[in-house]
């Protein structure tokens, strides 16, 4: 009976208890948390980037959040990472693995070094997967800048909302980490990865103008939404085998816009969403299967789509359940044509060169980069990618030669002196001869932009 | 001292031209046009006025005006004549490559009101020289019957504007006269005199924020295009979807003797010259035979009204220079049509089309003309409600293709009769997203 008081007693200390150890559970935990400084570099500059990073193993491996990289750079262009510890002014360097298709972290290494003083976030993970309760009380970790040597702070909040994005995703009362970094509850298990913050409107005054303008906030420094654990903890092992993420599943249905209700209602289409696709893509899985453009797809495998808010979400529901597949995969796609439902069986396939993987290359005398033509320029262009021809305008350099002749970056070149391109390879030894003239006054280019095309005339001097 | 005066005296003879019988003439045969015409912008039918100038060309009652001022758009044309008595008008017709449009005054309101008016005539405006006076005479800001003076800056200027003339495409066919007299928003459609009161020039735009930069369609064009708008039929030109540039510096570059070619910079897609072959970076040498000379810009309306001056479904002869090869194509010309498609506005939806057209398909590179282009919605109305918004391409409602206006109107109309929801299928950037326009 003793004891018994006693185990009653203990069981309504324990959270005061638990409350009093978050200095250790800090101290602990700020040992998975890193912020990672890399450069980029283009044709004209080389610039820092900084990005927090949360470790995942013992090996140093680190995941950065989908915007730490701009998706318009290579990964050639990604140079001198280095890793730091909260509060050091001392980096170590790093390896860029790649991105992930379908949770979109950018994966870098750190030396082995520091590894061994990191503590991978799995070493937090709950015993049980249950999502934080309404109103609970998490906490976070926020890092300053690299001039106050990434120093750590904390940041408290409690769940105000959790939604289906389509990943699920708790919004916190205000900040709770930084972008990348995890959060806890108090007894110190992992929750969740902060996202990219929210953005919030608010109305702006001045004296100029009384009436107010409105104006979307963001704070890029610290997030109030984070994906929970069951969303983070099953793709850990997404550690990509190459920089470009490959293999990466291809469907081929573009352009996928979702079904409001009322639309639904119209339909007939009871409790279910569904997406209209805009496009098929040439030569894609889909038109293999016989998917033709504005066909609603109502299931995948069997499985109707869920009802997501906002309904855009169902459009990423879709592209998501097929990143997660792998190329050869099949896929079982029930879609509305008309008054008829069909069922159309695809192969997924590994997607066509993305942009980051095509060939490029700098003539700074003609101050333009020149870049291998990709499927998806063929998509955004609205040409036919099998018989398309020529190199895009990549960059090109303002005030240089090229741009004064009115080139703009994304311009597809056709010919060179008037000669048609045919491979990219040939596209950039013509190029390199024409710099490489001393005596060369000028050349001309055929561009073609919005349909239209135009005769260039750049001058070398 | 005599010598000065005799000096002074000389000056002031052309001064005294200036008040020639022709000079007094022609500002009693310049008018002021009240015009109210009907817009369909924003979901709703709309009434806005506006004042221009125009002058009379005929002792039966024919105004010559910018087509900025008096379009088909126009319900109500109320014409003020030198007397200051209001007579009303009617459109004849309007052309808006070249800005100019021509209206008949109501004759039996005018014998029975017994108003008399004069009329101008037209000046050799070709033989103009930079430097010669001339006069705007208009209705600049309303303020009706004001003359101002300037000279010919340029008699030659290209300027060329693809939404110009109140969104639809201007200045291909002709070139401009310049000048320095004062051009401001009202002198529209006034006429552009010499001393001795000729017309030479419609005054037509200046340039917003400069100084004294103010253009005149030249009578030799607007001479053309009164004597076929006169016939009620419009002005019918041929295309078959060159987009020229001057050659300038690249003559050596294409291995040209000096002033030959003109060099073609773009071929519409699906065009007549794109299915005859013509590719854009070609040289254009001769038209039927005879020697094209595309060197300046100002030598591109020429060549541009030559092609289009041809019959509709008539064969050019074009002489085409492709690398050191020269070959003949023959291209089929078709109708030209402006990028701007006949507008409605459906009422219950709150909703503004506009047909699409072969240019605008082009320009937006759609795969059919089947459909019409959002241009407004009124807020709270079924189709803002549902989520359509302005540039949104309708492309089926109740999944049957819209394939005219008439199409879509007749919806519309059972939808005034039985209100039920309706299916609407549009795309904007490509992306075909579906709404239902509820009642």
């Amino acid at each position: 009976m003793k004891s018994r008081v006693l185990t009653l007693v203990l069981l309504l200390l324990a959270p005061a208890v638990r409350a009093a150890e978050l200095p250790a559970l800090w101290a602990e935990r700020l040992a998975s948390v890193v912020a990672v400084e890399f450069y980029t570099e283009s044709e004209t500059e080389r610039r820092p980037t900084v990005s927090y990073g949360t470790v995942i193993d013992r090996q140093g491996t680190i995941i950065l959040p989908p915007i730490a990289v701009n998706p318009r750079l290579t990964p050639g262009q990604l140079k001198e990472f280095k890793v730091y510890r909260p509060g050091s002014a001392q980096g170590v360097a790093g390896v860029y693995l790649g991105q992930d298709a379908l949770t979109g972290w950018h994966f870098v290494r750190a030396a082995a070094s520091l590894a061994r003083e990191l503590a991978p976030i799995t070493n937090f993970a709950a015993a049980t997967r249950a999502e934080p309760a309404l109103a609970e009380e998490v906490w976070g970790i926020g890092l300053r800048n690299k001039d106050e040597d990434f120093a750590p702070y904390l940041l408290v909040s409690r769940v105000a909302l959790i939604q289906s994005l389509p990943q699920r995703t708790a919004v916190a009362l205000q900040e709770v980490a930084g972008p990348g970094l995890p959060v806890f509850n108090r007894a110190g298990e992992f929750l969740g990865l902060a996202a990219t913050s929210f953005g919030q409107s608010f109305v702006q005054f001045s004296r100029l103008d009384r009436s107010g303008a409105p104006v979307i906030l963001v704070n890029v420094e610290e997030s109030s939404a984070f994906q929970l654990a069951a969303e983070v903890l099953p793709h850990l092992g997404r550690v990509p085998a190459n920089v470009f993420g490959r293999p990466l599943a291809w469907l081929g249905a573009h352009g996928l816009q979702p079904v409001d209700p009322e639309v639904a209602k119209f339909l007939r289409l009871d409790n279910q969403s569904a997406v209209v696709v805009s496009e098929v893509l040439e030569g894609s899985p889909a038109e293999q299967a016989g998917m033709k453009a504005r066909d609603l797809i109502l299931a995948l495998d069997g499985q109707p789509l869920p009802r997501l808010k906002p309904d855009r979400v169902v459009a990423a529901y879709v592209e998501r359940e097929v990143e997660r597949r792998r190329p050869g995969e099949a896929l079982a796609l029930t879609v509305l044509r008309g008054e008829a439902r069909l069922t159309l069986a695809v192969v997924l396939r590994e997607e066509p060169r993305l942009m980051s993987e095509a060939e490029r290359k700098y003539f700074d005398r003609i101050g333009l980069t020149a870049r291998e033509f990709v499927y998806g320029d063929a998509i955004a262009l609205r040409v036919k990618a099998a018989t398309a021809t020529g190199v895009i305008a990549h960059f090109v350099k303002p005030n240089g030669p090229a741009g004064v002749a009115g080139l703009r970056t994304d311009d597809w070149v056709k010919e060179i002196d008037g000669v048609p391109l045919t491979t990219f390879a040939a596209a950039a030894q013509q190029l390199a001869a024409i710099e490489a003239d001393p005596q060369r006054p000028e050349f001309v280019l055929l561009v073609s932009r919005g349909g239209e095309t135009a005769v260039l005339r750049i001058k070398l001097k | 001292m005599l010598k000065v005066a005799a000096l002074g005296l000389a000056l002031a003879a052309p001064a005294a031209a200036a008040m020639s019988k022709g000079f007094n003439r022609v500002l009693d045969a310049v008018v002021r046009i009240d015009v109210r015409e009907v817009a369909f912008e924003d979901g709703a039918k709309r009434f806005a006025a506006s004042i221009g100038s125009g002058v009379i060309l005929s002792p039966d009652g024919l105004v010559l005006t910018n087509a900025h001022v008096a379009s088909p758009r126009a319900v109500e044309l109320s014409v003020t004549l030198a007397s200051l008595e209001r007579v009303s008008a009617r459109l004849v017709g309007w052309d808006h490559w070249t800005d100019l449009a021509v209206l008949q005054l109501d004759l039996p309101e005018v014998q029975r009101r017994g108003l008399k008016f004069t009329h101008a005539e037209f000046g050799d405006s070709t033989r103009l020289y930079v430097g010669q006076t001339v006069y705007a005479v208009g209705t600049p800001f309303g303020l009706t019957r004001t003359a101002t003076r300037g000279i010919i800056s340029n008699n030659n200027r290209y300027f060329e504007d693809s939404r110009g003339v109140n969104g639809y495409e201007t200045g291909a066919f002709n070139t401009w006269l310049q000048t320095d007299a004062a051009i401001n928003p009202g002198n529209s459609g006034g006429p552009l005199v010499t001393e001795d009161g000729k017309v030479v020039g419609i005054s037509s735009r200046g340039y917003l924020g400069a100084n004294n930069l103010g253009f005149a369609i030249p009578a030799s064009t607007a001479q053309r295009v009164v004597e076929g708008l006169r016939r009620g039929a419009g002005i019918t030109r041929s295309y078959i979807g060159l987009v020229p540039r001057a050659l300038q510096d690249l003559e050596n570059f294409y291995a040209l003797a000096l002033n030959t070619g003109l060099l073609v910079n773009s071929v519409d897609p699906g065009s007549p010259a794109a299915r005859a072959g013509l590719r854009p970076g070609d040289i254009l040498l001769a038209l039927d035979g005879a020697k094209v000379d595309g060197r300046f810009p100002e030598q591109l309306p020429p060549i541009q009204n030559l092609i289009a001056s041809a019959p509709v479904g008539s064969t050019l002869r074009l002489t085409v220079k492709r690398g050191p090869l020269t070959t003949e194509l023959a291209v089929v010309t078709e109708k030209l049509e402006s990028r701007v498609g006949e507008e409605w506005v459906l009422e219950k939806w709150g909703l503004s089309v506009r047909q699409v057209s072969r240019a605008f398909a082009r320009e937006n590179q759609l795969e059919t003309t089947a459909g019409v282009c959002v241009i407004g919605v009124q807020p709270g109305f079924p189709a803002d409600v549902a989520g359509l918004s302005r540039g949104d391409i309708i492309t089926k409602v109740n999944q049957q293709p819209v394939d005219s206006l008439d199409r879509i109107k007749g919806v519309h109309a059972a939808f005034e009769a039985r209100p039920a929801p309706v299916l609407v299928e549009a795309q904007r950037n490509h992306q075909v997203t579906l709404y239902v326009l509820k009642p």
